[in-house]
């Protein structure tokens, strides 16, 4: 494609930063890119960890030995997904989380015709056992999968998760971009609907929910005719607080714009 | 002579005897603690006797000026009222504004200090001719408002009137002190002048004072007001504070029914977005500024009022009451009798969750009954009925009641929570349970950090702790200065462009440096005479509801403040502060304080 899948850009934001604001979104701990030894990668959020992959070109498993033991002692649980899904949905990382911390050691999504080992989620105590597979060069998934106890999450379990069902309906949550073509299939595809309101002084003329394409905060304040400064913040879904624009947005989101003076 | 801007002297008033005495102030001492609530700091130090009950004839009551009021510097025509409050039993200041602090400096002193007690409800005249003590005659008993109307009908125009209304003459222990329509709300200062039996105190202009650079003060006065009209002060301008209502509700930060929830479904009823379109009749500012934050709103009947986030917040979602006409006609009533919106509000509605509760034996009082909260009002204000024990705040309510009632009632120090959820605002939770005056968002405004993006506020850590001190810091330089905090978004660099304001107005050389100093020094004075009037390591605390009962996002996440998490975040502020384990100073950081006898530790 040209360009590293990782820089590639969607609705005014890179995959990357795109996947880790989703991830940092849905889940209450650190965020850890495990990146080729040297690679280059776009900026990211200050809250993002980087970490190399010892050597170069042995696959996922020794990306998940590097992932998970950076955060282990830190979370029991982590989402391991890959860096080319832009419609990655918080609901669907909140499913595929539960299944790990409910008893599995390995929740895997069989979505869209595929398990889905790079958009699952691990116990971080599996890292010394990833580790122990790269060094004996067994670099498939499946062969951590024979170590462990893998729930297996079907499309009809997924969606039996109300509101997955309700936001990402079709799993989209899946879909990489792995070739051109799907690149561009993806960015024909329009931004998240969400609804954006605004308060106080902010709301002139705009008062109440209206809808709105957006994927990033910075494209709903810019759907508001706003602009997140000194002065004026955003409110994820009445919890987060952000001025940071390039905070990713998935479809269902609510983004509250205020006065960021609250003084009285 | 006096620095610019200063008259270097204290006015000391034994309103028993009818005589005055002055306090020179040293212009080492006016550097040190600046004016306002820092200076009152250090004149309860030097003149309140230790351990006297803040309503006993010997506690001293306190109107402090600052070097910028009488200056053309926009928001500066602030004073503060000093005292130890009978509601915590601890150090309170409490700030109010517009003609009083310009004509009350002009008298020729920084500070105004009332001793002693008077035989019959009087008033206290102050002028170029000295402090006397006339009869109150037919005032007591009027409204503050009405009280002022007829004195100053009485006096002529050129008095300045500060009054206390029935509340404050039956020692209600929040009421408050008023003039032209703003309050010294918070801590009870109104029941300190009612034990005096000073109904009111008059002050008329008999002199003038100058700043040290009038070019310098006139070219900030400019620069300032242009830059009042901008973005930072939008808000303010155009909504008033009661814009905060609807937002908070939408990110979980609306304290609701004492505090069992922290939205309220009913907010959009109360919204400034709404009410004002509706109800809002004009829009004020007090002397001296430029931003204009005071918007009138008309209740059903044709009665106006002054609308404050605060009110609505402590008479609406914590009482459950959500009819407007209701919550505006609560919000006169507390007016009238001159009480504190906020303890009264969350007084009440302590008391509606113990009456729901089987508690207290009052059946008609219900969340969200407008009756209910209007009833109870009266009976406080009056102190009959179930009112005497409300009138004594919800910590000696809860103490006197007991049955777990303690574990819920809405303070800290004594003082009712303000309208800022700390278990969504974290670092808040912190400026909350260590401020000294107690529960306060004007002396701590650590929701500022929760509410920049910049930090998780449903987490609390070292950044909280900084962002907490920060703020209490600013929050004791422009108490000081005085400068109204409305104008707080306008500065880029706070303390060097505040030093350069007192600089002009002084003629000192002031750097920021020296202000963060002086901050640290006027927080460490309020600790330190709480310490000496009985402050104990548990009362840096918060309520135990808000320690034991999480609130559920609608985002799906969980804000949870745990004994532990607040215990560290103090910890923090304690050793960043140089205070001890058990906050407590060293001797060190008391010998800053320019006190002539030692806090003992």
């Amino acid at each position: 494609m040209g360009t590293p899948k990782a820089a590639l850009e969607w609705h005014g934001s890179t995959l990357l930063r795109r996947t880790v604001g989703i991830l940092a979104r849905a889940a209450d701990g650190p965020v850890v890119v495990v990146r080729a030894p040297g690679q280059d990668l776009p900026p990211l959020p200050a809250q993002a960890e980087v970490v190399d992959d010892p050597r170069e070109g042995l696959g996922p498993v020794q990306g998940l030995a590097a992932g998970l033991a950076a955060i282990a002692g830190r979370a029991e649980v982590a989402f391991v997904g890959s860096t080319d899904m832009p419609f990655l949905h918080p609901a669907f990382v909140r499913r595929v989380l539960r299944a790990a911390q409910q008893g599995a050691d390995v929740g895997l999504p069989v979505a869209r015709g595929y398990p889905q080992p790079l958009a699952a989620s691990y116990r971080t105590a599996l890292a010394p056992v990833a580790a122990k597979l790269v060094a004996e060069e067994r670099l498939r998934p499946a062969f951590l999968f024979e170590e462990c106890v893998v729930e297996r999450l079907d499309e009809a379990t997924l969606r039996a998760d109300p509101v997955l069902a309700a936001l990402d309906p079709g799993l989209d949550s899946v879909v990489n971009v792995n070739e051109p073509p799907d690149y561009q299939a993806a960015r024909a595809r329009p931004a998240p609907e969400v609804t954006i309101q605004r308060f106080g002084p902010l709301a002139y003329g705009h008062r109440g929910p209206q809808p709105a394409l957006a994927a990033t905060v910075a494209e709903a304040a810019a759907a508001a005719g706003l602009a997140l400064d000194g002065h004026v913040v955003a409110a994820l879904n009445g919890d987060q607080i952000t001025r940071d624009g390039e905070t990713p947005l998935a479809t269902g989101d609510t983004v509250f714009f205020l006065s960021a003076d609250a003084g009285g | 002579m006096a620095a610019g801007g200063y008259f270097g002297r204290a006015l000391a008033v034994d309103a028993g005897a009818g005589t005055a005495d002055v306090l020179p102030l040293p212009d080492e001492l006016l550097r040190a603690y600046i004016g306002g609530a820092g200076l009152g700091t250090w004149l309860m130090h030097r003149l309140g006797p230790p351990g006297a009950d803040p309503l006993a004839p010997e506690a001293p009551l306190a109107f402090v000026f600052s070097p910028l009021v009488g200056t053309p510097l926009t928001t500066s025509a602030k004073f503060a009222v000093v005292a130890k409050s009978p509601l915590t039993g601890m150090l309170n200041d409490a700030l109010s504004s517009s003609h009083f602090a310009i004509s009350g400096k002009l008298t020729g002193h920084d500070a105004i200090v009332v001793h002693g007690a008077c035989q019959q409800p009087s008033v206290l005249l102050v002028d170029g001719g000295g402090p006397r003590v006339i009869g109150a005659g037919q005032l007591w008993g009027l409204s503050a408002a009405d009280a002022e109307a007829r004195l100053r009908e009485q006096l002529g125009r050129g008095w300045r009137i500060a009054a206390i209304g029935p509340a404050g003459e039956r020692g209600v222990r929040y009421a408050t002190i008023s003039h032209d329509g703003r309050h010294a709300g918070r801590g009870g200062l109104g029941a300190v002048m009612g034990a005096k039996r000073i109904k009111a105190i008059a002050v008329r202009a008999a002199t003038k004072v100058a700043p040290a650079h009038p070019e310098a003060v006139l070219g900030a006065a400019r620069d300032l007001r242009a830059r009042s009209f901008g973005p930072a002060t939008a808000k303010y301008r155009e909504l008033g504070t009661l814009a905060n209502l609807l937002a908070f509700n939408a990110i979980n930060t609306l304290p609701t029914r004492n505090f069992q929830a922290a939205t309220f479904p009913d907010a959009p009823r109360l919204a400034a977005e709404d009410l004002a379109e509706m109800r809002r009749v004009a829009r004020n500012s007090c002397a001296s500024c430029t931003i204009g934050c005071e918007h009138i709103y008309s209740a059903r009947g044709g009665k106006k009022m002054r609308v404050e986030y605060e009110n609505v917040f402590a008479l609406g979602p914590m009482c459950g009451v959500s009819d407007p006409d209701v919550v505006l006609a609560a919000s006169a009533a507390c007016d009238e009798l001159g009480l504190d919106t906020i303890s009264a509000g969350g007084t009440i509605a302590w008391a509606m969750e113990c009456a729901e509760r089987g508690l207290i034996d009052a059946p008609w009082l219900r969340f969200g009954d407008a009756g209910a909260l209007m009833r109870a009002l009266a009976e406080i204000g009056e102190r009959r009925g179930l009112g005497e024990l409300l009138a004594e705040g919800s910590r000696r309510a809860a103490r006197r009641v007991g049955g777990g009632s303690e574990a819920f009632a809405p303070h800290v120090k004594g003082l009712e929570m303000p309208g800022y959820e700390p278990r969504t605002l974290q670092a808040m939770a912190l400026g909350l349970a260590v401020n000294a005056r107690g529960a306060d968002h004007n002396r701590s405004g650590a929701y500022e950090a929760d509410l920049s993006g910049d930090y998780d506020r449903l987490a609390g850590g070292e950044a909280q702790v900084a962002a907490a001190i920060e703020t209490e810091d600013r929050a004791a330089v422009m108490d000081s200065l005085i400068l109204c905090k409305f104008l707080r978004g306008v500065f880029t660099d706070p303390f060097g462009e505040w030093a350069a304001l007192l600089s002009a107005v002084t003629g000192w050389d002031v750097d920021g440096a020296e202000l963060r100093r002086t901050a640290r020094r006027i927080v460490l004075a309020k600790r330190a005479f709480n310490i000496r009037e009985g402050w104990r390591p548990e009362d840096d605390w918060l309520p135990e509801r808000l320690l034991s009962e999480p609130v559920q996002l609608g985002s799906g996440r969980v804000a949870a403040l745990t004994p532990r998490r607040l215990r560290e975040m103090i910890d923090g502020y304690y050793a960043a502060r140089g205070l001890d384990g058990q906050g407590r100073p060293d001797p060190a950081g008391l010998a800053d304080l320019r006190l002539d006898y030692v806090v003992t530790r």
